[in-house]
């Protein structure tokens, strides 16, 4: 699969290593190597501490590496500016988090619009689409909910309809169903199937192997080290 | 991010927590409601006065014994305390004979005990005596005295002081030593040289120098005694009043009477309307200058409120930021929101503070019973500092926001 032609790949990591000083030098990632194909499905498992987390957040742009390169489309996004980071953050990638992040004094029409408040989408063509995405995730009698007002469930496909905003080239998931139960983590795992199946390349960050079975294929991460890789069948579900 | 919608987000972020915005906007209220009152109050009470000199005391000056229009007598006519009866006649008739002159009016006070009119007594503490050149395009009804006849003119507000009003032909009893009847000949809307400061005139009441004011000194010039006065005005010709000014002073200062009646401590000082006006327009702008700089103070408090609001909601909205972030927030853009909303807050301050101030200023007005004039200038300067002060105080939490770490934030509970 990382043999494939460079224009049907979305993501391009290249020896991505990352270290923090918190007292010492911790190396969060050692030198990783991953490409993610447009319309794949790829889980990122490992311990706590193996730095999936960091490499999600080093493709998403919202950090950079201390060696290495991420490319987005063929874009470094470590050689360009804070300013274009942040729009390819806004436009080409879209995040979901395990505490869904919703802005609490937005309803849920306005947190799916956020994203393209800032890529300066007109009001009636971000109101549309957010309608739109709200509908796809079971939440269209929802739009004027403030999030205090949903359940977590609820949340967190709010969350998702806003990540797909923008129509991203990738989709990051880290956790997404950390915080719910495990029928609404079900729920909320179709809702990445749906996706999926309408082409979004998506990247997910979790700890258990029965979420990530779901996906296409499982990188495996151990202290910052891609140790092993496994491809699923079908469509992995 | 359109502009518009970053006004909308900041709009949101202050109606969000309604009574923090609220209090912090008073403090910006009150600094620019104490600048607008102080500077509209200052300012009308300056017209009036201003208008007061132009209108009715152009090409006017006024000779003043024991200090000047500010420092002692008050102003000309009034009976203040300092003033003390050293200008002659014999300076009278020097000063009328100076080239440029139209008329020179003396003023003195003629002290009675009390003045009756059909059964009403009013105690006013004195009459005004002076020449019916005083009245020159001021009587509204009847005309002016004739010297020598008990004859007196009374000011509009002495006129209507009684229950039934004072007219021409009535006739009003003044007791001093005894009691003589006077004749009201007329009535006016204020004579020359009596200006009466801002708000209502008081009652005035004036009879002919000739023969009821007897205050005299002895002329060292004549070796006889003479009547003297406090105060007298000059009415000059209005293309000649530097040169009657200049000819006055050099008399007052050499030759007079006055000067030499003064003593080594005492002091007459010669005023052109102009002098009067650059005075209380120094004064008043003094007094104004002095209450907008406490309001100043006020909107620097304000200011740090802003300062010190911001920062919390920089702080609290610390995951909201981040969020943002995510979602493909410029740090700029992040500025831009944060900046917005303090400027909201500030221009929120001035658009309420203005109104209020003008209030103010307008009760003030009308409680000194001046005509309210509207400082356009400090509106503007208003409007101006708010947004100024937003900006000076959102700057510092703005760029704090910007540069929040946005996996932090994320994080951030």
């Amino acid at each position: 699969m990382e043999q494939a032609p460079d224009g049907q790949k979305v993501v391009t990591v290249t020896g991505l290593r990352k270290e923090y000083e918190l007292g010492g030098t911790v190396t969060a990632l050692d030198g990783v190597d991953l490409s993610l194909l447009k319309g794949s499905y790829t889980a990122v498992m490992g311990p706590s501490g193996s730095g999936k987390s960091t490499l999600l957040n080093l493709i998403g742009g919202l950090d950079t590496p201390t060696e290495g390169s991420v490319r987005i489309n063929g874009t470094d996004i470590g050689e360009i500016s804070e300013r274009d980071r942040a729009h390819i953050r806004g436009t080409e990638i879209g995040f979901i988090f395990q505490t869904f992040n919703l802005m609490p004094r937005l309803t849920a029409q306005e947190n799916v619009a956020l994203p393209l408040v800032f890529a300066e989408w007109s009001r009636s063509k971000r109101t549309e689409r957010a309608k739109t995405l709200l509908n796809s995730v079971g939440l269209g009698d929802r739009l004027d909910h403030m999030p205090k007002e949903l359940s977590g469930g609820q949340r967190q496909r709010v969350a998702i309809a806003r990540a797909l905003a923008p129509d991203p080239a990738l989709v990051l998931a880290d956790e997404p169903t950390g915080n719910v139960d495990t029928d609404t983590g079900d729920e909320i795992m179709s809702v990445f199937d749906d996706a999926h199946e309408r082409g979004n390349t998506i990247l997910l960050v979790t700890h258990e192997r029965r979420i990530a079975e779901r996906a296409d294929r499982i990188v495996h991460l151990e202290d910052g080290v891609r140790v092993r890789t496994e491809t699923l069948g079908g469509d992995g579900k | 991010m359109k502009r518009l919608e970053g006004v909308r987000m900041a709009g949101r972020a202050i109606t969000g927590h309604r009574l923090r915005s609220t209090l912090t906007i008073v403090g910006i209220v009150i600094g620019i409601a104490t600048v607008i009152a102080f500077a509209s109050f200052g300012a009308s009470v300056q017209s009036d006065v201003i208008g007061e000199f132009q209108g009715t005391s152009a090409s006017e000056i006024y000779i003043v014994s024991g200090g000047d229009f500010f420092s002692g007598s008050g102003p000309p006519g009034s009976d203040g305390g300092f003033t003390s009866p050293i200008i002659t006649t014999y300076d009278v008739e020097q000063i009328d004979a100076i080239d440029g002159t139209r008329a020179v009016i003396p003023r003195g006070s003629v002290p009675i005990s009390s003045l009756t009119f059909r059964n009403e007594t009013v105690a006013p503490r004195s009459l005004t005596a002076t020449t019916a050149a005083a009245f020159e395009g001021s009587i509204s009804e009847g005309a002016a005295f004739e010297s020598g006849e008990r004859e007196i003119v009374l000011n509009e507000e002495a006129a209507s002081q009684f229950q039934t009003n004072v007219s021409v032909g009535n006739t009003v009893e003044i007791t001093r030593e005894s009691t003589t009847t006077f004749t009201v000949v007329g009535i006016t809307s204020g004579p020359r040289g009596g200006v009466s400061g801002f708000g209502p005139p008081s009652p005035e009441f004036y009879v002919p120098v000739d023969p009821h004011y007897r205050t005299v000194q002895e002329s060292p010039t004549l070796g006889i005694d003479q009547r003297a006065y406090s105060t007298v005005t000059v009415v000059a010709d209005a293309k000649q009043i530097t040169q009657v000014k200049d000819a006055i002073e050099q008399y007052i200062n050499t030759d007079s009477d006055a000067i030499r009646l003064a003593g080594d401590n005492g002091e007459v000082t010669v005023q052109s309307t102009e002098d009067v006006i650059g005075g209380i327009q120094s004064v008043l702008q003094d007094i104004t200058r002095l209450i907008t700089g406490i309001g100043v103070l006020a909107l620097i408090v304000g200011a740090f409120g802003i300062a010190n609001i911001m920062l919390v909601s920089v702080t609290e909205r610390t995951k909201e930021i981040g969020i943002m972030k995510s979602v493909g927030a410029t740090n700029r853009e992040i500025i831009g929101l944060f900046l917005a909303e303090s400027v909201l807050l500030g221009s929120a301050g001035a658009v309420i503070g203005i109104p209020v101030g003008l209030g103010v200023g307008y009760a003030g007005a009308l409680y000194a019973e001046v005509g309210f004039t509207l400082p356009y200038g400090w509106v503007l300067i208003a409007i101006s500092m708010g947004i100024t002060i937003g900006i000076v105080a959102g700057l510092y939490p703005a760029w704090r926001a910007a540069r929040v770490d946005p996996i932090e934030a994320l994080r951030y509970e």
